[in-house]
């Protein structure tokens, strides 16, 4: 017997379900974590392909033939997804369309734009739009973790107003000065996560309310967008020159700032821990995997000398232990 | 009830039967899909004791890369010397699978590495790269292996992966592996070819032998470097790459490594991860062979984003369905 029987019979057993009520559903065909990062990430670069391919055919000079071809793209997205539900066929077309239509709203809307807190803004939006609109767990879930990644620059440039990367650094390499005071480091870095983490704390909180309405068609994505994005997430809030690994900005001197992708690990271990919290073990991996590269840019990124960074890794690593051992402690009392 | 269920079935299940919030709550009680406090305190504490271990290996490394100059070079060496005696003799006294014998076998395997890179930075002995990674996987092997750990053994497949695509990708003349891939008698395509039949070997080895030391996601992470190096050698093949002509065995390489890695899964009948990374490796290699075939930016582009989106509908499916079915003979 499959668990999911399992699970109908002891639910008809303790009268939760009527004796009458049909037989369970086969269980659903999800797929693992690894498929569905391949099929998305399949998806996503074939969307790049056709929009390029007609990009190249219809060669698109007007705002409004790209418009045009963005609100064909996204709502034959739209039309694939809603006529087949269950997103067995045609979902990768339907996802490929997706991306392709978004990135030429995108482009459409934001080619003539130069301020930074109005191309994110726009592209915030323009993901939430798509969350509510599509039909879709995937399409669902990637807007949800790129609207993360646009909120992200939304507060960056909203407390940092103007246009491009170099709002970070000066001519020298050295970090400036935030035009509204050093205070708004801090309250900026608050700003970003505080929002994002009460709404997953909120939704996780709610479960078995949302569960039981139509809302779970968009909670469930939003939970693992909302994972992903404050795993993953801090690695775009880096000004654009620095994604990654920029070699270029080592050295530079950022004192204090120096502590920021710890602040990015904890983030990406409480996304592990709510991940773990809903079994979703590939989600731990991928939260797991974020901190390593987190700490990479700790190594790379920050220009505090090594030997700073050192000590701060050696203080770290004694308090995690002592916390550690409170925590398991607790636990043994728990149990 | 042991928890083999999903959040995508109980939604189903509360959409079916249109379940209110109280009987959700039952289901999700019931279910045993919510850990206990304690088992996420478990977890939690756990976390929090592998990040202290990864925090101490982190500082060690920081530190030798500091490079101080107020510590001497013999007290830098006998700081990590000492250290790498104190994490043994630690992990003699606690012995693995404990953890503290654990996180001290896999900090004796990071100093491992500290010290021959503070050779290399002290001597300036002139070796690439690759040799002080591979001479770090060689010499930390043992400690890989009594470790018991996967955390140790995916850091030792890391560095050993890390030797090998340097060594492929910056094709270094000298050096330990050129005593034996000679740049007259092999090429960069038969390199990275051993690479990846090295990396399957051990996976095959880890898979049959089932060892506490490497867990099923660092045999994972062994064919996903393996499919690195074949899909690598795929790539120089369908691209005419292979200065020396070898394009031929460069997809014949990739090809048997594919076949043979679908085979052996379809015949497990366990894991559908195998064929998965076999289908991605198949993806890349043909999208990029379209440019190659076809001599229109038009035509390349439509049917490079046609491949995509049929060869991973196509791909999905099957192994979707051969997810449910695996799961349902196991279950039976």
């Amino acid at each position: 017997m499959t668990a999911v029987r399992q699970l109908v019979e002891t639910l008809r057993a303790r009268g939760i379900i009527s004796a009458d009520a049909p037989p369970a559903p086969e269980p659903l065909d999800e797929r693992p974590w690894f498929l569905a990062l391949l099929l998305g990430f399949a998806g996503w670069l074939a969307g790049i392909f056709v929009l390029v391919f007609l990009g190249l055919v219809f060669n698109p000079d007007s705002t409004t033939a790209i418009l045009a071809i963005g609100l064909a793209l996204s709502g034959a997205a739209w039309g694939m997804y809603f006529a087949d539900r269950n997103a067995v066929f045609v979902d990768q077309l339907a996802l490929a369309f997706s991306i392709a239509g978004q990135l030429a709203l995108a482009w459409a809307t934001l080619k003539d734009v130069n301020s930074m807190l109005l191309v994110a803004a726009t592209l915030f939006g323009l993901q939430c739009l798509v969350f509510a609109v599509m039909p879709n767990k995937t399409a669902r879930t990637i807007a949800a973790f790129f609207a993360c990644i646009a909120w992200t620059f939304v507060v960056r440039s909203s407390l940092r107003p103007g246009s491009s990367a170099d709002l970070f650094f000066d001519d020298n390499g050295d970090a400036k000065i935030p035009p509204l005071g050093e205070w708004t480091v801090l309250v900026g870095w608050l700003l970003t996560w505080l929002p994002l983490i009460a709404l997953l704390v909120w939704l996780l909180r709610t479960e078995s309310r949302w569960m039981a309405s139509n809302l779970r068609a968009f909670a469930r994505p939003a939970i693992t967008g909302l994972l992903l994005g404050l795993a993953l997430s801090g690695i775009a809030t880096e000004p654009v020159t620095m994604l990654l690994f920029g070699l270029q900005s080592l050295g530079i001197r950022f004192s204090w700032y120096a502590l920021f992708p710890l602040l990015s690990i904890a983030l990406a271990v409480f996304a592990a821990y709510c991940a773990f919290g809903l079994r979703s073990f590939g989600l731990v991996g991928v939260a797991v995997f974020a901190a390593l590269v987190h700490l990479a840019r700790f190594y790379y990124l920050y220009g505090t000398t090594l030997l700073w960074k050192s000590l701060i890794m050696l203080v770290v690593g004694v308090a995690l232990f002592a916390a550690a051992a409170a925590l398991q402690a607790r636990a043994r009392e728990t149990a | 009830m042991e928890s083999k269920l999903t959040r995508g079935d109980l939604d189903a299940l509360a959409q079916v039967y249109s379940l209110d919030p109280a009987a959700v709550e039952s289901m999700l009680e019931l279910s045993g899909v919510r850990p206990a406090r304690a088992a996420r305190l478990q977890f939690l504490a756990s976390s929090l004791r592998y990040g202290g271990v990864l925090s101490l290996a982190a500082a060690l490394v920081f530190f030798v890369a500091a490079n101080w100059s107020k510590v001497a070079v013999f007290g830098r060496f006998a700081l990590l010397e000492l250290l790498l005696l104190l994490f043994v003799a630690l992990a003699f006294a606690r012995p693995p699978p404990r953890f503290i014998g654990r996180g001290a076998l896999f900090l004796a395997f990071i100093t491992t590495g500290a010290l021959l890179a503070l050779f290399g930075q002290t001597y300036q002995t002139g070796a690439d790269v690759y040799e002080l990674f591979l001479t770090w996987a060689l010499l930390g092997l043992p400690f890989a292996i009594a470790g018991q750990w996967g955390v140790t053994s995916a850091a030792w497949v890391v560095v050993l992966d890390t030797a090998l695509t340097l060594f492929c990708g910056w094709n270094p003349r000298g050096g330990i592996l050129w005593a034996v891939f000679d740049g007259s008698r092999f090429t960069v395509t038969e390199a990275i070819l051993a690479a990846a039949a090295l990396n399957l070997l051990l996976w095959i080895a880890a898979e049959r032998l089932a060892l506490r030391a490497v867990p099923g996601w660092v045999c994972r992470l062994l064919l996903s470097c393996a499919f690195g190096f074949v899909t690598w050698a795929g790539v120089i093949g369908v691209m005419d790459g292979d200065s020396a002509g070898m394009n031929g065995i460069a997809i014949g390489g990739a090809a048997l490594a594919m076949l043979a890695v679908g085979a052996y899964a379809a015949r497990q009948r366990r894991d559908i991860y195998p064929l998965a990374v076999v289908l991605g490796s198949l993806v890349i290699v043909v999208m990029c062979w379209i440019p190659e075939a076809i001599h229109n930016d038009e035509a390349t582009f439509f049917v490079m984003a046609l491949w995509l989106i049929g060869a991973s509908t196509i791909g999905g499916r099957v192994l979707t369905l051969l997810t449910r079915q695996w799961r349902t003979e196991r279950a039976a």
